[in-house]
């Protein structure tokens, strides 16, 4: 397709955690063969619990890690292996908003200089140019009058007015794509609804391509085209918002929108079924289907070899021995 | 007082001394609890829902400048009491406390059975041996076998360090379990089999929760009633059916709509602005800066309750003369 993006095929990042000169080499398989497209003005949610290796992904393939294996192509141009100094226009490409905007925002920067910074390391316009710009990024992120923002310094701000500052110099010079890690878990949930549709508000406008990092299903829907349950380093089921959620097949998604309580007082009546245990190891990854020793419906087959993924209908993948 | 009534809590308020003036973290509140009933406490960041938590343990900050009210726990002012008194008969032995993120702060040096049955060896001088039975007891009526029991902290997950600390709550045999954020930092699904424990304990050890937390979705999982708290006050208190089909306060209603909810389509709406300072609250209803239906009065007067039904009051002009 002619207006394909990024394409991630079989992506690894394992961490190397050998002890000692003479130790066996350990890793931990992060994330272990990623396959998937994004189309331009698209928009995914890679959800999962902690460890699954979300982050992980989402941070590897702005190249803040570097792939062990599997290749990363961003408007056709295979960015896997390149030198970071070979690769400074693709900084300019992407964007991060990162989770926690209280850790994000140097201290004794005003925000006027914190979303000058990223146009004066890529050599972006004169003086008065920068201005316009930093003050039209301030209005997108709504956060006027501008001439009242621009001088602040972060600890001057709430929580939500400095998610909005990280979101403004992610989108500062217009990237293609962005790349927001968990940007409302630490913002009240007042705040949350309105991050977010701003957020999905420049992404429709510019026709920016986002992945929506999080572990809470609940505030995917209406928000993301696509959705990708993440478990153990591996993507376990991906289909559109729509049909993973009218539509999960994989067990653990089901487990997992089972587990989220929605705002109805007969719950406090109910024990709810939720699969027993822990995410698995991943150093020692189990051989087969990585959730099967959680597994309501695991079968002989699930424990001995990994199952591959597949297209089970138009556009809905999923990796699960039960459909194969 | 009805014979059923464990707690009763009577115009209660706290301030802090800070260096830009005293924070008014929790302002008049009152409430009373049943026996075996479960309190949801819910708001935003700040609204001091933590602040009455740990004052009705009586854990204050160094910094305290004002306690006033009264907390009547089986018909005995556990409040007037002095501090010693305090600790000796009612901390832990009538009422225990899970801490939010406590699970964090277990001593990475000793076993976790040692840290569980402590409180039974300074509060009953009960010896070690006794004591560690029973706190393995304890530990697997949470769900960790005592294989698990023999171990470290930094052996266990997330989930297994949140059981322990349920355990130390719940080793003491209190009446009155007071639960801040039990699931924050958890995973949705670790979450959901915490939420299945205390389901399980509430029934069985016929406990009484107040369960604080920010997530409105969460607590239908244990509320039998609901207390919105906005900056330091309650401002409605109702059982958990009409908290759902008949919130009536303005707030109350802004915060349902603001849910994300899995199943069911619903435009999402934010609240605008945020909570005030609590060193200089507003005059009047303290949400009527942010409130989209504010009348005057409600920016000169403080709205007294309204009571809507039998047990649901609600804090808001717009009741008025219904």
């Amino acid at each position: 397709m002619n207006n394909e993006l990024l394409r991630v095929e079989e992506l690894k990042v394992w961490f190397d955690i050998k002890k000692g000169l003479f130790a066996k080499p350990m890793y931990v398989k992060a994330v272990d063969g990623v396959n998937f497209t994004l189309n331009t003005g698209e928009s995914i949610s890679l959800v999962g619990e902690s460890g699954s290796g979300k982050t992980t992904l989402g941070k590897t393939i702005l190249r803040l890690y570097k792939p062990t294996s599997g290749k990363i192509i961003f408007d056709g141009k295979d960015i896997s292996d390149s030198d970071l100094k070979d690769i400074k226009w693709y900084r300019r490409e992407t964007g991060l908003v990162q989770q926690d905007p209280f850790g994000a925002l140097p201290p004794h920067f005003t925000i006027y200089r914190v979303l000058e910074e990223p146009l004066i390391i890529h050599n972006i316009g004169n003086k008065s140019e920068r201005r316009d710009m930093i003050y039209q990024a301030l209005e997108e992120v709504r956060l006027t009058p501008v001439e009242d923002f621009a001088p602040k310094y972060p600890h001057m701000l709430s929580g939500g007015q400095m998610q909005r500052v990280v979101i403004a110099r992610a989108l500062i010079m217009r990237p293609k794509l962005v790349v927001a890690d968990e940007p409302v878990s630490m913002l009240d949930a007042s705040v949350r609804v309105e991050i977010l549709e701003l957020l999905k508000g420049i992404q429709d406008r510019h026709k920016t391509s986002l992945i929506y990092i999080t572990h809470d299903l609940a505030t995917v829907r209406m928000f993301t085209h696509w959705i990708f349950i993440m478990y153990a380093g591996e993507i376990v089921e991906r289909a559109l918002t729509k049909e993973l959620l009218s539509n999960p097949l994989h067990p653990y998604t089901n487990a997992l929108l089972n587990a989220i309580p929605d705002p109805n007082p007969e719950n406090r009546n109910i024990i709810k079924e939720v699969p027993p245990g822990e995410p698995p190891d991943l150093v020692n990854p189990p051989p087969g289907c990585r959730f099967a020793p959680r597994c309501s419906q695991v079968k002989d087959i699930c424990s001995r070899e990994r199952p591959k993924e597949i297209e089970i209908r138009n556009k809905h993948w999923v990796r699960c021995w039960l459909y194969s | 007082m009805e014979n059923n009534n464990l707690l009763k809590v009577e115009n209660f308020s706290i301030s802090y001394r800070t260096r830009k003036g005293d924070v008014e973290a929790v302002n008049d509140v009152s409430f009373e609890l049943k026996k075996g009933e479960t309190l949801a406490i819910v708001g935003e960041s700040g609204c001091g829902k933590s602040s009455l938590a740990r004052g009705l343990i009586r854990l204050f900050p160094r910094n305290i400048k004002k306690v006033e009210g009264k907390i009547i726990l089986e018909g005995r002012d556990v409040l007037s009491l002095d501090e010693e008194t305090f600790r000796k008969e009612v901390r832990w032995r009538e009422m225990s406390m899970v801490f939010q993120g406590a699970m964090n702060s277990l001593n990475p040096v000793l076993k976790v059975v040692f840290q569980v049955a402590e409180p039974l060896m300074v509060h009953f001088g009960t010896d070690r041996e006794t004591a560690f039975s029973r706190a393995k007891e304890v530990l697997s009526l949470v769900g960790i076998s005592s294989s698990f029991a023999e171990r470290y902290p930094f052996e266990l997950s997330g989930g297994m360090k949140q059981r322990v600390v349920i355990a130390m709550a719940l080793i003491t045999n209190p009446k009155l379990l007071l639960l801040d954020e039990p699931t924050s930092a958890l995973d949705i699904i670790t979450q959901e089999n915490i939420m299945n424990l205390l389901k399980m304990l509430k029934k069985e050890l016929n406990l009484t929760y107040i369960f604080i937390t920010h997530d409105i979705a969460l607590t239908s999982e244990l509320a039998d009633r609901m207390a919105v708290m906005y900056a330091g006050e309650i401002v409605e208190i109702s059982p958990v059916e009409d908290f759902y089909k008949n919130p009536s306060h303005v707030y109350t209603k802004l915060l349902l709509d603001s849910v994300p909810t899995l199943r069911e389509d619903k435009d999402l709406k934010s609240i605008p602005g945020s909570p005030p300072s609590l060193i200089d609250p507003p005059s009047g209803c303290r949400f009527h800066p942010r409130c989209p239906l504010a009348m005057d009065i409600c920016r000169v007067k403080t709205p007294p309750f309204y009571k809507i039904k039998e047990g649901h009051f609600a804090r808001c002009y717009l009741n008025e003369g219904k």
